[in-house]
């Protein structure tokens, strides 16, 4: 069957919107980034709600302010943070999968809970494939993020689905977990037992800096660590630099480092930090 | 010189050896790194290289006592393979123009920037492992001479295939970015072809050399790039 293409255009959007899927593995040994959905939960969630196949590509959504426009019918479904989201001016849930017609309109609002909103769309957006993922990384992809009338393509002609009247209830309780499961990185080792106590026992705070390669803490941890050699981090490390900044390594970090490396999170712990906001707290949990 | 185990996470383990970088030591990691893909092949799904490490990602449960025994039996039969013998040649325009740091750093280090290029020119570097951003190259051999501290305030935007020096290192920017190393030279050549299942040209354990070229050849260069060579 030959699958007629539609397309979804931006209209208007913020900072931070861009193409996502499982990322890239196997081209860390050509300094390629992972990139890749920042939260794998919900990424994972709208694949199977819509029965896609398991790294089809979605849209990652971090800022308010984003409209856009379908010129043909498909299903979406959203995951991830609770939003302001309104079809054709109509308020509509941020969870769960929704039907779309031709020229349908959607606009993203206020975030109310969490910072990324997933939207993903019936088989997946058929954006570039470049090194085995359409994740939008600059240097790999012709994009890095959405602009006003970029046109990502989807597929349109599948058969309808069957729609039944109950709902799968998209439970977001596991992203307001406060305390983040990590293990001991290289060089933890490294740091003397006044340091490690604190890392163990304080409570952290997300600062404002925070993107797709990295998400800076508000607390400076002074140290004593010696430099070292570049070494390799992966999504999930935590840096402390010789200024006592904690650098929690995000999907789009570069695959070495020349900071110690004292923690390392899981891929879970990772989806639970990017929909964490700034100035909210946690504890590293060992 | 056997490395040391580090257990990360169920997914990350990592190697370390105690030794200084050198050839020997990339030696013993590139024929370590190609045994481990061999005898774990369907178990790691990524390899990733450092100056004095080998970190793995594991797409499998594997025990840490299975790789402390793999360890310690192929430590004694790991048979080590010849560094390649191919020498990349970069061409590379080294001029105040296409290097806006050149007469600076000379002048700090107390040298004409003649001398600086035909130090920096007729040095041969090892490549050791990609990073920093893609097709990236760490390389190894820079003459102490022209170790530089890094910029206290990084520059913005350091131009696509800027050749320059930070620290004890020397490096190819292979795509605009935001640097703090201080830049002598520019190559008209692209080294990262996203389009292509290999993106970059060499691989590590190869060599590379600057050859200087022209202001005008550079422009030619620009204007008609072929792919990198090799002597």
């Amino acid at each position: 069957m030959i699958q007629a293409t539609g397309y979804l255009k931006i209209v208007k959007t913020g900072p931070g919107t861009s193409i996502q899927d499982e990322g890239r593995t196997g081209f860390a040994q050509y300094g390629v980034p992972h990139s890749g959905a920042l939260d794998s939960q919900s990424y994972r969630w709208v694949n199977h709600l819509l029965r896609n196949h398991i790294d089809a590509a979605v849209l990652e959504i971090c800022q308010p302010g984003l409209k856009i426009k379908f010129d043909s019918a498909t299903e979406i479904c959203f995951a991830g943070a609770k939003t302001a989201v309104k079809l054709n001016g109509q308020v509509i849930s941020s969870a769960g999968i929704q039907e779309i017609r031709a020229n349908d309109h959607l606009e993203i609002g206020a975030f109310q809970e969490g910072s990324i909103l997933y939207l993903g769309i019936k088989k997946g957006f058929q954006s570039e494939k470049i090194m085995n993922s359409r994740s939008w990384y600059m240097g790999v992809t012709s994009s890095d993020y959405a602009k006003k009338g970029d046109l990502i393509p989807y597929f349109t002609n599948h058969s309808p689905s069957c729609y039944t009247a109950s709902k799968v209830k998209w439970d977001f309780v596991w992203a307001q977990e406060r305390r983040i499961k990590v293990y001991p990185g290289p060089e933890w080792d490294l740091l003397n037992m006044e340091n490690r106590e604190l890392i163990e026992s304080m409570e952290f705070t997300f600062s404002e800096l925070k993107n797709r390669m990295a998400i800076q803490l508000a607390e400076l941890l002074p140290n004593s660590l010696p430099e070292m050699e570049t070494a390799p981090v992966f999504p999930g490390t935590v840096q402390l630099t010789s200024g006592g900044k904690l650098l929690v390594l995000m999907k789009d970090a570069q695959v070495t480092g020349g900071y110690p490396r004292i923690l390392q999170l899981s891929e879970e712990a990772i989806a639970i930090l990017a929909q964490k906001n700034p100035h909210q707290k946690f504890k590293f949990q060992f | 010189m056997k490395p040391i185990l580090k257990r990360i996470s169920q997914e990350i383990c990592e190697f370390e050896w105690e030794a200084a970088i050198s050839d020997v030591l990339l030696q013993h990691q590139l024929s370590f790194k190609a045994k481990l893909q061999e005898d774990f092949s369907t178990e790691i799904s990524e390899l990733r290289m450092g100056f004095k490490t080998l970190a793995i990602l594991l797409s499998k449960r594997v025990e840490t006592s299975e790789i402390e025994a793999w360890l310690k039996a192929i430590s004694s039969e790991l048979s080590l393979k010849a560094l390649p013998a191919r020498i990349w040649q970069i061409p590379v325009c080294y001029s105040d123009e296409t290097g806006r740091d050149l007469e600076t750093l000379a002048k700090h280090k107390n040298i004409r920037p003649e001398e600086l290029i035909t130090i920096h020119s007729q040095t041969l570097y090892r490549l050791h492992f990609f990073g920093f951003l893609p097709g990236f190259m760490y390389l190894n051999g820079l003459p102490e001479a022209l170790y530089a501290s890094r910029k206290s305030i990084p520059d913005r935007s350091v131009p696509v295939g800027s050749i320059a020096i930070g620290g004890s290192q020397t490096g190819i920017y292979p795509s605009s970015s935001p640097g703090g190393w201080h830049l002598i030279g520019q190559t008209p050549l692209a080294l990262f072809d996203p389009s292509q299942d290999n993106p970059v040209f060499a691989s590590p354990g190869e060599r590379i050399e600057f050859l200087p070229i022209s202001k005008l050849e550079f422009d030619r260069l620009t204007r008609h790039p072929h792919k990198p060579k090799f002597r």
